[in-house]
């Protein structure tokens, strides 16, 4: 209870933190926000007129004041561009990205524990070299280069074996169910693979601290055979530290979401942000920023609740 | 951590142990040569560091030579890998492009060293309300993606290799701090450590000579798998815009280069993104292999000529 408590606290100590640095980043370093937004040589009238517009002359504390009551009542501010709401805008692309996100994630699961598994199996020395090598090139490979591969060997058009579309979200979103799905094979595949090769040595660390304790052994000793023993106890003795890593590598995984959503030209939150940034829509960029690191804390929280929910050895006064 | 006296080792000249920090250095990189991946990982480095050297001097071509009538030209004898959209010679960026990640390489490591050591100071703190700050922090930052840090940077300081040293950094420090935190508590509450306060070393005296020894081994594998995390993270945040600016040669720009000839001649695909994993796997294989050449418990040529380790 002290640690869900101090935890929790420390949650909303973040996002206050987060809050104020985001807020922060895009007023008080070198570089106006008014003049960046209304591009370089735009007459100092023009300048003059943003500012005022987006409230930029009042002082620091209000306009932050402003945006957090914003924020708290669900309002994140216009896009300048098209000056829809920034929650419509993010709503619309958390439906490519998130998608996108949970396949990457359970084709990784799919190839990173089994793998995992069978490299601490394995008994020749050969075997586990070629593991071993598996494990290191899969999460040397650049997000890029793992997607521009993959293109050239599957996408219909410039592939080996053109059987999947390379680029493209339907305009009609998930209404065409089929065409949105198959756009997202390749991205998710990509992203899949180098996340599995990190949770693949993730599994392989795990199991083998846990059969360094002498557990396997004893199921061994009971009678089970070494392949039953660490997939029945070895897996579930480490289910607690890899459910930490798997989140871990959430953050991890966004850079590549984000670098393949630009190579697929798929709508997603990576790719708008970026395009944002780009466009200098810095009240949108500031939104989207604290909303996604919100969506990180929540993962980091939920994971290290999970963690203690997994793993009733640790104590309550337990750091 | 060759003056140490008070541990027995003043016997190590009688009983053969290397002595200097030249002579520990070459025991430590002979000890890597001779095992497979660790002189894979030093030949791929060395060559790396070499290319870096002479691309300063020389590259076929001049990076800044360009060539409207030539753009995106299939490779040739003259343009080995072919020219970009302004004709300029894709082989030359990409060999000057290595300075560039050995500059990034070198720089995110040395701060997510020294930020990662003062938090592992303030995680082994006397005091404890700082001490347990510490631990929930970093708890919950970790959480924080590298490219978010990144991206709010690059709003006010535009794409520079600042902004990927500074959130690579920041990133991999917290990463080691978590990772070093038990084998440095171990030491911190170690029969040794108390007995060097009560002989009055200072908080400094004891973390430097006492608990950043124990946590080397950790230290030294974080520090190469931030090597080559930063070399993935520099191609992925330059492709997005935030990295290392348009106008400089990196590898990540030859790489974001490469995704027009996908159309052109694919093969040349294939080259940035091969060096990029090539160089990602020795630096991995580098950390490991120099855990073991340097840690005298597990490399007996570092101990006395007895193999022997002073009680």
């Amino acid at each position: 209870m002290r640690y869900l408590l101090r935890r929790l606290a420390l949650f909303v100590l973040a996002l206050a933190v987060i809050s104020a640095v985001v807020f922060l980043a895009l007023r008080v370093l070198p570089g106006d926000i008014a003049t960046i937004m209304a591009g370089l040589n735009s007459p100092p009238e023009r300048v003059a007129a943003l500012r005022e517009q987006l409230g930029l002359d009042r002082p620091l504390i209000v306009q932050y004041g402003d945006w957090i009551g914003g924020l708290l009542r669900g309002d994140f501010g216009t896009t300048m561009l098209t000056g829809q709401p920034v929650a419509s805008v993010v709503g619309a692309r958390a439906q490519v990205t998130f998608p996108l996100i949970i396949l990457g994630l359970a084709i990784a699961i799919a190839i990173g524990i089994p793998l995992g598994c069978a490299s601490v199996l394995a008994t020749s020395a050969r075997a586990r070299g070629v593991y071993q090598a598996v494990a290191i090139i899969g999460g040397a490979v650049p997000a890029l280069w793992g997607g521009l591969i993959l293109i050239l060997l599957f996408a219909r058009g410039s592939g080996l074996l053109p059987i999947l579309p390379a680029s493209g979200f339907p305009q009609g979103g998930w209404q065409e169910p089929a065409q949105a799905l198959a756009s997202l094979v390749l991205p998710a595949l990509t992203v899949g693979i180098i996340v599995g090769a990190s949770i693949m040595r993730y599994t392989r660390s795990a199991l083998q601290s846990v059969a360094s304790t002498g557990t396997i052994d004893m199921a061994m000793a009971c009678g089970m055979a070494r392949r039953q023993a660490l997939i029945r106890v070895g897996l579930r003795l480490a289910m607690p530290q890899l459910v930490s890593v798997i989140g871990l590598t959430f953050a991890e995984m966004i850079t590549g979401v984000m670098v393949i959503e630009n190579l697929f030209a798929l709508p997603g939150i990576g790719s708008g942000l970026v395009g944002d940034l780009g466009h200098r829509d810095l009240i949108a960029v500031q939104s989207e920023l604290f909303m996604l690191a919100v969506f990180f804390l929540v993962i980091g929280l939920f994971v290290d609740l999970t963690h203690r929910a997994l793993d009733p050895r640790l104590g309550e006064d337990d750091d | 951590m060759t003056d140490t006296p008070n541990n027995g080792t003043t016997t190590a000249s009688a009983t053969g142990a290397p002595r200097g920090f030249m002579r520990r250095a070459g025991v430590v990189i002979r000890t890597m040569w001779a095992r497979g991946t660790g002189r894979f990982a030093l030949i791929v480095l060395g060559a790396w560091i070499l290319v870096s050297l002479v691309s300063l001097v020389w590259t076929p071509h001049s990076i800044w030579q360009t060539n409207g009538y030539h753009v995106w030209a299939r490779p040739s004898a003259d343009h080995w890998l072919g020219t970009d959209g302004t004709g300029a010679d894709v082989f030359s960026w990409l060999m000057a492009g290595s300075r560039t990640n050995l500059l990034i390489v070198v720089l995110t490591v040395l701060f997510a060293a020294a930020f990662g050591l003062l938090l592992v100071a303030m995680l082994v703190s006397r005091h404890t309300a700082l001490a347990h700050g510490s631990v929930v922090a970093i708890d919950a930052l970790i959480s924080i993606p590298t490219v978010l840090i990144a991206l709010m940077l690059a709003v006010p300081l535009g794409a520079s290799v600042t902004v990927i040293v500074l959130a690579c950094g920041f990133g991999y420090g917290l990463n080691l701090a978590r990772v070093a935190r038990p084998s440095a508590m171990l030491a911190a509450r170690s029969m040794y450590v108390e007995s060097a306060r009560a002989n009055g070393a200072s908080a400094p005296r004891v973390f430097f000579t006492h608990i950043v020894p124990n946590i080397m081994p950790v230290l030294i594998v974080q520090c190469s798998l931030s090597a080559g995390t930063a070399v993935l993270a520099e191609a992925g945040l330059t492709y997005l815009g935030v990295g290392v600016p348009s106008g400089v040669p990196s590898w990540g720009h030859s790489l974001s280069t490469s995704v027009r000839f996908i159309n052109i001649y694919p093969l040349t695909v294939l080259w940035p993104g091969l060096i990029v994993t090539i160089a990602v796997v020795a630096l991995n294989l580098f950390g490991d292999a120099l855990r073991e050449a340097a840690d005298p418990l597990t490399n007996p040529r570092l101990r006395g000529a007895d193999g022997r380790r002073h009680q």
